[in-house]
């Protein structure tokens, strides 16, 4: 809660001043029923897939549904799991999901710029943030512009208030039902996850410098990881990013919407 | 339920502190800074590069029921989901439902 300061201007500290902007937080239900959606059902397999993931490696259920409230972004959640049942120390853990959100950080300033109401308490802004992952990006794109701006950040959050509870189910459907899968359709439930990763970047992706990423990050990390195994998400992001970067970055400003 | 709490006090670490750090600075970087600066292109280059390769892991390492299957049906179902987002119009979609259905063809035949 901020006070006026003198830098709101003239009038801004007396009771007459314009009221500060607040969101609209009746748009939460309507959110709720925004996360129905072709997003949310892609997500509701992907997190199935995870489900049965967990159960393949043997990791504990309650464990494996504490990372949809925790990390809330499913490459971070599978390289814990992952990490975590090969062994790997706490710090090592930390740096690779710490790795695999770094991209959380664009995409939440992109998601945020849509929703945000300028002016009002930016409280709820630490909120939504921590709800932003690939899927609510893309109801953003799609469904944020018709929406009123008071009503678009309460919008996203109940949109992922409603995902996180249904994921938890659908993650605990994919543990259960893991075993009593035909193996085929099991490991479907797997492939489903770097599926739609894969997808959802080329989905995202704007500019050549993204499918330059794309295509160097894809070879150089099966080439990092044949020399330094627990490196090879870290050398082929920076290594294969920096080069797409370097290499093709758009050089006009005003490309980013 | 008891062997899940050492996990998650990890997770509290290793999973939760470290990944909403990226977003807590977006909060901030969206208040202050602009959103078209060249350090956040080479950011987005990191992450896509990096996920990319978080894939081609999955797909060459897998683990559990994924790695009953052969690599190449791994490697063809995920080219050909790529191949048809460019032929369906960039649609993710499709191209999603063309790489299940293939790896499942693969596999059954």
């Amino acid at each position: 809660m901020r006070q006026p300061t003198p830098d709101d201007g003239p009038g801004a500290a007396a009771d007459a001043a314009p009221a500060r902007p607040r969101y609209d937080w009746s748009a939460l239900p309507h959110g709720a029923r925004g996360a129905v959606s072709v997003a949310g059902l892609v997500m509701a397999l992907s997190f199935t897939g995870f489900g049965a993931f967990a159960h393949a490696v043997e990791f504990p259920l309650p464990a494996a549904l504490a990372t949809i409230p925790l990390i809330w972004a499913l490459p971070g959640q599978v390289v814990f799991v992952d990490l975590w049942q090969n062994g790997a120390a706490v710090a090592v853990i930390a740096i690779a999901v710490s790795l695999t959100a770094v991209r959380l950080l664009p995409m939440s300033v992109l998601v945020l710029s849509g929703a945000r109401l300028p002016g009002a308490r930016r409280l709820p802004e630490f909120v939504l943030a921590h709800f932003i992952a690939l899927t609510l990006w893309v109801l953003s794109n799609t469904g944020l512009e018709r929406i009123e701006r008071r009503r678009r950040l309460p919008w996203l959050i109940g949109a992922a208030l409603t995902l996180m509870v249904a994921m938890a189910g659908f993650t605990t459907a994919g543990y259960l039902i893991a075993d009593r899968l035909p193996p085929v359709l099991a490991a479907t439930m797997v492939f489903f996850t770097p599926a739609f990763f894969m997808l959802s970047l080329f989905a995202g992706a704007r500019w050549r410098f993204d499918y330059a990423a794309i295509g160097l990050g894809a070879a150089l990390g099966p080439a990092a990881a044949l020399v330094a195994p627990e490196w090879d998400l870290l050398i082929a992001g920076l290594v294969g990013g920096t080069a797409a970067f370097l290499l093709l970055r758009p050089r006009r400003r005003g490309l980013i919407k | 339920m008891s062997q899940s709490w050492p996990i998650i006090a990890a997770m509290l670490v290793a999973g939760f502190a470290v990944t909403y750090v990226w977003r807590v600075l977006a909060v901030i970087a969206v208040g202050a800074a602009d959103p078209e600066s060249e350090v956040l292109l080479w950011v987005r280059a990191v992450a896509t590069a990096l996920v990319a390769a978080l894939v081609m892991r999955i797909l060459f390492h897998p683990t559990g029921m994924l790695a009953d299957t052969h690599l190449w049906t791994r490697l063809a179902a995920m080219a050909a989901g790529i191949a048809v987002f460019f032929l369906a119009r960039r649609s993710a979609d499709i191209g999603l439902a063309a790489a299940i259905v293939l790896f499942v063809v693969l596999q059954t035949i």
